[in-house]
């Protein structure tokens, strides 16, 4: 353990934990767009500056790359911090005109307009929300093991998809790009039996079927992954049912195991 | 380029999937560009995404996913360039190369390539070059100070005849 002092706040801390994460932890809110804790820092979006006043190297830097470390002092808005992230946000407003987080923040920041050209393009993908920090790259690709998308192309003309703008069976359907997207970025819907992710070239990925209660409940190919990888050691007759299905399933057999002591019979399932 | 040729290229390289843009450059030097279907191969063979792939290919500026012509004819669109009439070089070559259909990439990037493969006609951002703008660049040659009616005597040295490429 050790100690660090955050805005004059001492707060306690593992040895090279990641400052953004103390801060998090204390209820200090440091605006972050590229950090995600199960994947290493990126340092991409530069949101997260803070400025170190007592430490291995004074002056301003990313809280996300900065580790804990005995004596380490660090304020999080300062003038010259609040001038950047305004110039910042500036920037963010020209490139995801649509980002209702980056709007937010704005707001926080009291950013009422952007200097910079404004980049609107007719039905992007990504809604005119993509800040390219490349959390849905790296946990498509580091996280899930599926590397569907990437980055495509360079400078201001970088965007985020699937090889070729085209469907791609390289993806699950799991949705953890959506979920890790700081802006709301991408786009997906379940049509009856079919998940499309609007976002990556409208890839289609078949839905599976309780074999209880016939509801549509996960991707095919992603339950696939979580019974091999998430969760190895689960019954046959439970993987083809859906989350509630398979809690009703696996109570009843506790409370059978229970009343008679004996190993009940299968859940019966109808098709 | 076939299977053989592929594993070949793949095999020189003791880690090869640490030498992916080393094996794409050889493909590109070898095919003139990176075929949909080798970038597939490729992305098996050596356990990398397609997307990462793809990704390598469309970031950097040598590599093609297009056929290329024989011969490369490069307008600078730098500053200087543009502002001493490269576009007007861009739409003399369109007329006297027959490809003027506009299939401009999403990034205002293009490459028009003549029906019998002979030239490939595209654009880049500065060659350096800017004291005699505007510049073309033919393969590897770099023309000077070009104005539009110098274009067909600089064409005909990589071969290029009237009847045969110019547009209607
Ligand atoms: S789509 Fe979202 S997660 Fe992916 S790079 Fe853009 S902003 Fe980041
Ligand atoms: S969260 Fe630190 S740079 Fe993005």
């Amino acid at each position: 353990m050790t100690q660090v002092i955050i805005d004059g706040k001492p707060c306690a801390a593992e040895e090279g934990e990641t400052l953004l994460v103390v801060a998090r932890r204390e209820g200090i809110d440091i605006p972050a767009f590229c950090f995600e804790e199960s994947l290493a820092s990126y340092g991409a979006c530069r949101m997260c500056l803070v400025e170190v006043v007592k430490g291995a190297r004074p002056g301003i830097t990313t809280s996300c790359t900065l580790q804990a470390a005995d004596g380490l002092e660090v304020l999080t808005e300062t003038p010259e911090i609040t001038g950047l992230r305004k110039a910042l946000i500036e920037l963010y407003l020209a490139q995801a005109p649509r980002a209702e987080s980056i709007k937010a923040l704005a707001r926080r920041y009291g950013v009422e307009k952007t200097r910079f050209a404004r980049k609107v393009v007719k039905e992007d993908p990504l809604q005119n929300r993509c800040i390219l920090c490349g959390l849905c790259v790296r946990v498509c690709g580091e996280i899930m093991g599926a590397g569907a998308i990437n980055y495509i192309g360079r400078g201001q003309f970088t965007e985020i998809n699937t090889p070729f703008y085209e469907e791609n069976e390289a993806c699950m359907g799991c949705g953890a790009c959506a979920e890790v997207c700081p802006t709301g970025a991408i786009a997906l819907e379940d049509r009856t039996d079919t998940r499309v992710m609007k976002s990556w070239s409208e890839t289609k990925v078949p839905l599976a079927r309780c074999a209880a209660c016939g509801t549509f409940f996960a991707p095919v190919p992603f339950t696939r992954y979580a019974h091999e990888k998430l969760d190895p050691g689960i019954l046959d007759a439970l993987k083809d049912l859906c989350p509630a299905c398979r809690s009703k399933a696996a109570a009843r057999k506790a409370i059978l195991l229970k009343k008679e002591g004996v190993i009940p019979p299968e859940p019966e399932l109808q098709a | 380029m076939d299977t053989a040729r592929l594993n070949e290229i793949v095999e020189r390289y003791p880690a090869p999937a640490g030498k992916i843009l080393g094996i794409l450059e050889q493909v590109q030097r070898e095919v003139g560009y990176l075929p949909k279907d080798i970038l597939q191969f490729l992305a098996k063979r050596l356990e990398v995404s397609l997307s990462e792939l793809y990704s390598l290919a469309t970031f950097y500026s040598f590599f093609t996913l297009a056929p290329l012509g024989e011969h490369v004819v490069t307008v600078c669109m730098g500053t200087a360039c543009h502002v001493k009439g490269a576009p007007e070089l861009v739409a003399t070559l369109k007329r006297l190369l027959g490809v003027e259909v506009d299939e401009v990439t999403r990034d205002g990037k293009f490459l028009l390539t003549t029906e019998d493969n002979h030239f490939s006609l595209t654009s880049a951002r500065c060659f350096g070059a800017c004291s005699m703008a505007p510049v073309l660049r033919v393969d590897n040659k770099i023309f000077g100070y070009i104005t539009p009616d110098r274009i067909p005597a600089i064409l005909e040295q990589f071969g290029w005849k009237e009847s045969q490429h110019r547009g209607s």
